[in-house]
């Protein structure tokens, strides 16, 4: 960045090398659109709570709340409350974390972004938006989006209830979001639970029946069945298909990561 | 070609046949390694050129959408009563003109998207202007649901407007730098790809114009 002040034949060309540079950044595209674009790092949390308005319990009960509904659904909410938008429109805040994280899946775009703007001293302006994935527009429309904010958000918001305005949303939301995508979701959990199934059959039946083979050849005697075990295992693990298992009990922890979901700028936004 | 064929004569004929044999290959080989040069840059211009031509279609959306809002918002006005309908003339002329400015994807060039930019933009201070104006003279109006709805469409609309423009704004900068970027601006001109022109953040188009009003 710096120039060096010698002497030497490169004093000329290193001058004109910066004077390039500084011309060439100037004049380049982000800051001819003059774009103070602020966004939160991404985050590997569905809840982030940057104002610490929220008890941890009540942080990890709606992170809880919308892993599970990620699980099922497979459409990602991402709740992001934050103390400064930076003088930046909290829908293009809004906007932006749900692109450049990547909410929902990349097939439906079926990604959701609340975004609350916290009451603080240096800025007492609350506000709050929902930003919906281009897949949730049509569930979501702005008109709903604003409806939901001004008739379950704000009023709790206005008391500093940031739990319940969340929750309350939350509770018209993911209804309406599951609609849309429960089909698609159904068939692929379908097909994925009974490959588990399947395995776990050929599991059960076959480690037991391989332990008792190994016995009864040491144990010796001259069984009919001693030689001719591994074409029972087979016969038996094909013919269970349909136990009962599975569930899908899989993977109850975190949730699995972002999609890779696109938003177009739907949505609405309020203030409290 | 008949230089070629000459050449290929000759060969047969000469009788320094390896000597000219190896430079007519080198030749060969320059022409062919050029040719498939330009082939390529001129695939990846045509990729860049496609993307901004999606872009500006997306972008002429959200534009139609915001025009086809615009009656909607004239039709729920003009019920109310004592209603100046002259508060919402500016609104309906500048979309008039918005609607008239239709620029051909295949020909973005900076002046044509100055001047769908102008058009757009002094629709939107028009739209803000007569909104505002809405809200502080006839507020039983401005409370109605119907109102209220067609506030939050635009304002959605003008989200969508940002957004569509910011991504083609990247697209044309993709675009702007393949053509422009050494060795490429020796062919781009040739195959006849020329700049294509930015949204440029003129006052307010920076962020989406608020039609939100608080109550």
């Amino acid at each position: 960045m710096h120039c060096r002040k010698t002497v030497s034949i490169w004093h000329i060309p290193s001058r004109m090398f910066c004077l390039w540079l500084a011309v060439a950044f100037f004049m380049s595209p982000a800051w001819l659109w003059g774009q103070a674009e602020w966004t939160p790092p991404k985050s590997d949390r569905l809840v982030n709570d940057y104002s610490h308005v929220l008890s941890d319990g009540q942080r990890s009960q709606l992170e809880q709340r919308l892993v599970d509904f990620n699980d099922s659904t497979s459409n990602q909410i991402v709740v992001v409350i934050t103390p400064t938008l930076h003088h930046d429109d909290i829908n293009a805040v809004g906007q932006r974390i749900g692109q450049q994280w990547g909410v929902g899946q990349s097939e439906w775009n079926n990604g959701l972004v609340i975004i609350i703007k916290s009451k603080t001293e240096d800025e007492p302006d609350g506000e709050v938006a929902i930003a919906t994935g281009y897949g949730l527009e049509g569930a979501l429309p702005d008109i709903f989006c604003r409806r939901i904010i001004d008739d379950e958000m704000i009023p709790h918001l206005a008391e500093g209830d940031y739990y319940e305005a969340i929750d309350a949303a939350l509770d018209v939301i993911l209804p309406v979001a599951a609609g849309e995508y429960s089909y698609s979701q159904y068939v692929k959990d379908g097909r994925r639970s009974a490959l588990i199934t399947l395995l776990i059959a050929l599991l059960l039946i076959g480690v037991p029946l391989f332990f008792f083979i190994r016995y009864a050849r040491k144990h010796g005697g001259d069984h009919w069945f001693t030689g001719t075990g591994g074409p029972f295992i087979g016969g038996f693990g094909g013919g269970t298909g349909h136990g009962g298992f599975g569930g899908g009990s899989f993977g109850g922890g975190g949730f699995g990561g972002f999609g890779g979901g696109s938003f177009g700028g739907g949505g609405a936004s309020g203030r409290f | 070609m008949v230089f070629v064929y000459l050449c290929i004569c000759n060969l047969y004929t000469s009788f320094i046949m390896k000597k000219s044999l190896v430079i007519l290959l080198g030749v060969i080989g320059v022409v062919v390694l050029l040719f498939l040069w330009g082939v390529s840059v001129n695939n990846r211009l045509v990729t860049h050129d496609e993307a901004v031509s999606k872009a500006w279609s997306q972008v002429e959306n959200v534009y139609q959408r915001r025009a086809d809002l615009i009656p909607q918002l004239v039709n729920t006005v003009k019920g109310a009563a004592n209603f100046e309908k002259s508060t919402f003339t500016e609104v309906v002329e500048a979309r008039a003109k918005a609607t008239s400015v239709n620029i051909d994807a295949n020909n973005l060039s900076e002046q044509n998207v100055a001047a769908f930019q102008k058009a757009q933009d002094n629709l939107t201070s028009a739209l803000g202007r007569a909104l505002t104006v809405t809200v502080e003279r006839y507020p039983e109006l401005a409370a109605t649901q119907a109102f209220r709805d067609l506030q939050t469409q635009l304002e959605g609309t003008e989200n969508r407007i940002a957004v569509e423009r910011r991504n083609f704004n990247e697209a044309v900068n993709a675009y702007n730098t393949t053509i422009r970027r050494f060795p490429t601006s020796l062919l781009a001109g040739m195959l006849g790809f020329d700049k294509k022109g930015y949204f440029t953040a003129s006052e307010g188009a920076d962020k989406p114009v608020q039609v939100e009003f608080d109550f």
